[in-house]
């Protein structure tokens, strides 16, 4: 059988059409039906703007948003992975009091509701894990390059001990997920593998290091794409505890502008970036562990 | 014998504790001074104030910095403690509970003095006085010119949450249906959008939104329907701060400043074109 070259059909103009259609009508409704005076003209300044001080472009309070965002995610990614990946091998251990803590962890993060986690580690346990008072007037202390490399890496010193709560209840939140995507890469990989494995004099260990985890990465990796694009979008819900992220940013410049729509799609356009972003960068890793492999 | 040597011990460190208790009434004192808000804020050298963006009380101008009365109130009382002030913007349904946990030292965000807010927190004497108004939509609430027209169960009304306006809606329509929400632009859009007959907010919201869409929204009431002392918040138990705050309430009162940058808030629209 011979493959036919795709042609356009009656049936694909059809399709095509009735979303042209579909699109000028939501236009429309948008444009009469809503009460609404679109200034777009108003939304690039808060994204980059001319400092008159220094003559160059410096980032306003949507593209510092996006920066504290993709902080907030890159930390909570590597931190999440390194919680999802200790605890997918406890997950898979032999000893059962170790199955037993990385179950618990999984099913008690999983099954709240992260919105109230995210409280609950703002207002209480980051109370008495992160001695704010302490660290912020050490920091505080240091010398304005330090200060600047902190701040330019995680977050000034005002905003340290809400960042880091934030930073710990997303990385424990997704860590379950990511948790549960180590453990079935694994357990996918056939049985025969570590039973060649330990019939080769392979130890427990060396049979994970050196058999299981280089095949189950190729089978971890898409699923795990998956999970930081929705870390990145969950970071979102830590604007409740007024972490300056994209999300609050936007919000506090609706509350001064009443600029409602430009807003949000903006902040829509600026996370697509970043997932986007993110879905490329899987894609890559995929494809070189694949040519690694192979 | 036992027992005997226990009740011996127990009389021994009671009689300790009583001494040590006379002696440290002093420190007792000395204590709570170096531990209150203010001496922790001049140690730290940074005032730390919780706000939330509200027009003109807060808001982010053009070029990302805050602008507005309350800013400027802030601004300058960091000003005469000879300390810098940080801003920490803050959602207001969770703004007290920041407060209590110490993410700042003090709440100047228009916070209207309310018995029910009082006993969880202190405030300071009213720097401000501030009213809650009601705008309404040109074709829903056609007709309305009483507050008393909108207390009706077919009626629809909008505030912030947690806010005094939000109170005041519940105290003044009981009987309208209530939707609140987080942010005073969602309250704004909801009217806009014609889901709502009215909104409830602090002045001067509702006038500027009816000056801004009039073939939509218009103002059934004119004036205010509440007034509410505005204040500073702190926590409670800490009155060396109290103190310094309500002596420089008074003191900028009286030098008239506190009046002047009211009226070029709320009074000019010469700020406008800071915002966009």
């Amino acid at each position: 059988m011979t493959l036919r070259k795709p042609k356009l059909g009656v049936l694909d103009a059809l399709v095509l059409v009735a979303l042209i259609a579909a699109a000028v009508y939501v236009f429309y409704r948008v444009r009469d039906g809503l009460h609404y005076r679109w200034e777009w003209e108003a939304i690039p300044q808060y994204l980059l703007r001319r400092d008159p001080e220094i003559g160059a472009w410096v980032p306003n309070v949507l593209m510092q948003g996006f920066l504290t965002t993709l902080r907030l995610s890159i930390w909570a990614t590597v931190l999440a992975s390194l919680i999802g990946t200790a605890m997918g091998l406890l997950r898979l251990s032999s000893s059962r009091f170790r199955r037993w803590v990385g179950l618990a962890y999984v099913e008690l993060t999983r099954n709240s509701p992260s919105l109230v986690l995210v409280f609950i580690f703002y207002y209480f346990l980051g109370e008495q894990w992160l001695p704010s008072v302490g660290m912020e007037s050490v920091l505080r202390r240091q010398s304005p390059e330090t200060q600047w490399l902190v701040q330019a890496l995680v977050a000034p010193p005002g905003m340290l001990t809400a960042f880091i709560s934030a930073v710990i209840t997303l990385a424990v939140l997704e860590g379950a997920y990511i948790t549960e995507i180590v453990r079935a890469g694994v357990q996918s990989i056939e049985a025969g593998q570590r039973e060649a494995a330990a019939a080769l004099g392979l130890t427990r260990w060396q049979c994970m290091r050196h058999v299981l985890l280089p095949q189950a990465i190729q089978r971890i990796l898409p699923p795990l794409g998956g999970q930081f694009i929705a870390t990145i979008k969950d970071s979102a819900i830590v604007s409740v505890i007024s972490v300056p992220e994209l999300t609050f940013r936007g919000m506090e410049l609706m509350s001064s502008t009443y600029l409602t729509f430009e807003t949000w799609i903006t902040i829509t356009g600026l996370y697509f970036v970043l997932t986007f972003g993110c879905s490329m960068v899987f894609a890559r890793l995929e494809n070189a562990w694949r040519r690694a492999r192979a | 014998m036992i027992r005997r040597f226990a009740g011996t011990a127990l009389a021994v460190m009671a009689w300790i504790m009583s001494i040590s208790a006379v002696a440290s009434g002093g420190e007792l004192q000395q204590k709570l001074t170096e531990e209150s808000t203010v001496e922790q804020v001049i140690k730290r050298g940074v005032l730390r104030v919780g706000m939330s963006t509200f027009v003109p009380w807060a808001m982010t101008d053009k070029s990302g910095n805050l602008i507005g009365f309350e800013i400027d109130v802030a601004s300058r009382l960091a000003q005469d403690m000879g300390v810098k002030v940080e801003f920490v913007p803050t959602k207001w349904a969770g703004i007290i509970p920041a407060l209590l946990t110490g993410k700042f030292d003090v709440i100047i965000g228009g916070m209207g003095i309310t018995p029910q807010r009082n006993l969880k927190v202190n405030f300071s004497i009213p720097y401000d006085y501030s009213g809650v108004a009601i705008v309404a939509h040109r074709q829903l609430a056609a007709g309305f010119s009483r507050l008393e027209d909108f207390n009706r169960p077919e009626v629809i009304v909008t505030a912030r949450l947690g806010s005094t306006s939000a109170a005041a809606v519940n105290k003044l329509l009981p009987n309208a249906q209530k939707r609140f929400f987080d942010d005073e632009s969602q309250v704004v859009q909801e009217l806009l959008n014609g889901k709502v007959h009215a909104l409830l907010a602090g002045t001067p919201l509702p006038t500027y939104q009816a000056l801004k869409y009039p073939d939509t929204l218009f103002l059934p009431v004119k004036g205010a329907v509440t007034k509410e002392p505005i204040g500073f918040v702190v926590r409670k138990g800490d009155f060396d701060t109290l103190n310094f705050f309500d002596s420089w309430i008074r003191v900028v009162e009286a030098e008239g400043w506190l009046a002047e940058r009211k009226a070029y808030w709320f009074e000019t629209q010469n700020w406008e074109s800071l915002l966009k």
